[in-house]
């Protein structure tokens, strides 16, 4: 018989109690995991938050900026070595609870944590910070004040689940600023963040005072009444109905920071079909419809394809299906839930309806399975897809004139993976920054976005801030109240 | 069956190694088209032993050296059977394993080796730029070209047709090498001398008997040898494989 082992999927101070817990069963390894969370109660919420708030005046609040950025550097080199418990136990746990490819997860998970290593942090840090002890004490500024920056003393994060280790985006930023973390995850990746926390706490025991992590229902509001309420700021990674949802029982006077549905794209120039690129192109173009089935709103759903390269849009297509069925084999696409599985289908006949109807339509697709499914579109346009490995190629003749086809979907526009030139690059991203395209990257790193970017055209730290400014007026005024002055 | 409602093209297929490779193909399921070029008579036979053995075949009249005709045969296949699976190209200039009538490098002019290159080299480049498109769409295809073991082994310097089937090699690779991103694979088979075909009946008794002698197996090759080897790099058996040449003669040829 298969052994079982109890693992929390929850984070809290220690000597919390909780009234009642629930299990999920996961298989994996030949063993069974009982992941263990609480199932908490309005009340339980509250005198939670109530002692975040006086671990970060006792904890947090006293350490510097540098003491911050050393100690989560520390907990984030445990991730980078292969031999570290429990990235081994993430490894093991993370494709089974999640269905990605044990591959994947292992590969991805080791070069995203490597977005926060020390140096990077001090890059978010300067990035958008010129002095980030600012956050510690008052500091000179070049107009003559003196200003410090407060971070919200808690914040309340709804982490999405679609994407492994990606809660920590967040927990790291929040942590730079000094608040305590009330995180409520998705069952559907509960145990990231939480181990997280936990090489936090090996790095200094101090910190476990400042995070709770519990998974409960998304939508649950008592729950999420009481966290939008009586944390400081809110933070909500997810679907539009999640974002509206919280968004309207956030207090108007408290922070709200919201990461929605998005869109991302690629547009692929000639000059990267030529007969000496084409083929790197492609395997680029794979890699990111592929890590982690797009369900990362960084994938492309769409790629315009110029006219006029070596190959031409269609070729394109047609070896992108070639290039899918060689990842189905290598890194096979998660299973899917029956709604996901019945949106491809209908994807699918739809656009076998339309190609019947349209010569300059082709369907590509994995025979008896839904695998991957490449529609080709002989003229320009833009269209979202179901994800899973499914995306549309638009022929265009000129990039130039992909801007038309996108000005609709603005609100929604995130990366565009754009492989052009160095003559056109700037150009062509100042008319994509324009329709409110955020992130410019390069194709086959769509997934990763760098320590440093506008996340959503946004700050990362400086949105969560609030600044307190002496003026200099101030500073002379106090001068001759000293009693030691002449 | 190995074949299952894959269509198929066999060039020169009226007769010898291409005629067993067609009626084997159909054997195996597939839908053949036997291509000729002049032996009208042999093709109707060819694809008459194939319906009387319950496969589907039928016989379409084109010189593979010629472009036009070629593009309107897969034009034809297309319209009829929308799709084109396999292409077997086995079609060449008419050769005769004649020792006796054997040119030798001083006498032997340039047009004997432009001809076979014509009919071998030229005959699967219009077969191939034609087909290929249509492979594209589908995301896959089976290429698989016709050679000789007398590339690696010339027992008899057939100058002519030894340099052509050597450039079908080179092409072969070629063509694996970039249509593998398409999900085509390019083969090629390389017979022994191969009897009977109308090629090899002028290779007398002795030629034979010494070519036996040195083969670990001790017999000729025979159409079915070649027909099995093609209907294996045609199936879904064969996979990842491409850009190959196999030697079917018995061990003649090792590695």
């Amino acid at each position: 018989m298969a052994t079982e082992t109890s693992l929390d999927i929850f984070f809290a101070p220690e000597g919390t109690t909780f009234s009642q817990f629930k299990m999920l069963p996961v298989a994996a390894d030949g063993k069974t995991y009982q992941l263990r969370y609480p199932l908490v109660t309005p009340e339980e919420l509250t005198a939670l938050i109530s002692q975040l708030q006086q671990a970060q005046a006792e904890v947090l609040a006293p350490l510097s900026v540098n003491d911050l950025v050393t100690k989560l550097g520390k907990a984030v080199a445990y991730w980078t070595d292969p031999n570290y418990p429990l990235r081994q136990l993430a490894e093991r746990l993370l494709p089974a609870i999640t269905g990605y490819n044990a591959e994947t997860v292992r590969l991805e998970l080791k070069r995203f944590v490597r977005v926060f290593r020390k140096k990077e942090l001090q890059r978010f840090l300067e990035t958008e910070l010129d002095q980030p002890a600012i956050l510690d004490d008052f500091h000179p500024q070049k107009s003559g004040q003196l200003t410090r920056a407060y971070g919200p003393e808690t914040v309340f994060q709804v982490f999405s689940g679609n994407i492994p280790g990606l809660q920590i985006w967040s927990l790291v930023m929040t942590t730079l600023v000094k608040a305590s973390t009330l995180g409520k995850t998705s069952l559907s990746e509960p145990l990231f963040p939480v181990l997280f926390i936990r090489s936090l706490v090996q790095v200094d025991p101090r910190l476990a005072a400042c995070f709770v992590i519990l998974p409960w229902k998304g939508g649950t509001k008592p729950l999420e009444t009481v966290a939008a309420r009586q944390t400081a700021a809110t933070i909500v990674y997810g679907s539009d109905q999640a974002v509206t949802s919280i968004g309207k029982l956030v207090p108007l006077d408290h922070r709200f920071l919201h990461y929605g549905h998005k869109i991302s794209f690629a547009m692929i120039g000639r000059e990267a079909l030529t007969p000496d690129h084409y083929l790197t192109t492609i395997k680029q173009v794979a890699d990111d419809i592929t890590i982690y089935d797009q369900q990362s709103c960084l994938s492309a759903q769409t790629i315009l394809v110029e006219a006029g390269g070596a190959v031409t849009p269609l070729m394109v297509a047609q070896l992108l299906a070639t290039e899918l069925e060689n990842a189905q084999l290598k890194r096979p696409r998660a299973q899917l839930t029956q709604a996901e599985a019945a949106a491809l289908v209908r994807f699918r006949s739809e656009n076998d309806l339309a190609a019947l109807a349209d010569s300059q339509i082709k369907v590509f697709a994995s025979k008896q399975s839904t695998a991957w499914t490449v529609v080709y579109h002989g003229q320009p346009g833009f269209a979202g897809s179901p994800l899973n490995r499914t995306v549309h190629i638009f022929q265009i003749p000129h990039l130039e004139q992909a801007p038309t086809y996108l000005t609709v979907y603005r609100p929604y526009l995130q990366s565009c993976g754009l492989a052009v030139g160095p003559e056109r690059l700037l150009r062509l991203a100042a008319q994509l920054g324009k329709v409110g395209v955020g992130r410019i990257c390069a194709l086959g790193e769509m997934t990763r976005a760098q320590a440093g970017w506008h996340h959503d055209g946004q700050f990362n730290l400086l949105d969560l801030l609030r600044f307190v400014d002496i003026e200099h007026q101030a500073e002379l005024a106090a001068e001759p109240l000293d009693p030691d002055v002449e | 069956m190995l074949l299952k409602q894959k269509v198929a093209l066999v060039t020169g297929s009226g007769r010898g190694i291409g005629a067993a490779i067609a009626a084997q193909f159909a054997q195996e399921g597939a839908i053949v088209v036997v291509n000729l070029l002049q032996y009208r008579e042999r093709a109707e036979a060819t694809v008459k032993r194939i319906r009387e053995a319950g496969g589907t075949a039928i016989a379409l009249q084109a010189d593979v050296t010629r472009a036009d005709e070629v593009n309107q045969l897969v034009k034809q296949i297309w319209a009829e059977f929308s799709g084109l699976d396999i292409v077997v190209n086995n079609a060449l200039s008419h050769y005769r394993f004649d020792p006796k009538q054997l040119e030798l490098l001083t006498t032997i002019p340039w047009q004997s080796y432009q001809t076979q290159l014509n009919g071998s080299l030229g005959g699967a480049y219009n077969v191939c730029h034609a087909a290929l498109p249509v492979m594209m769409t589908q995301g896959s295809g089976r290429i698989i070209n016709i050679a000789s073991n007398l590339v690696q082994f010339p027992v008899i310097p057939y100058h002519d047709y030894i340099t052509a089937k050597a450039a079908l090699i080179g092409y072969t690779r070629s063509l694996a090498s970039e249509a593998g991103a398409y999900g085509i694979l390019a083969n090629a088979i390389a017979p022994g001398l191969t009897y009977p075909t109308d090629s090899s009946r002028a290779t007398p008794e002795d030629t034979r008997e010494a070519i036996i002698k040195l083969t670990p197996t001790k017999r000729l090759t025979v159409p079915a040898d070649v027909a099995g080897c093609a209907t294996f790099l045609a199936s879904d058996l064969c996979r990842n494989l491409t850009g190959q040449c196999l030697s079917v003669d018995g061990g003649l040829v090792m590695g």
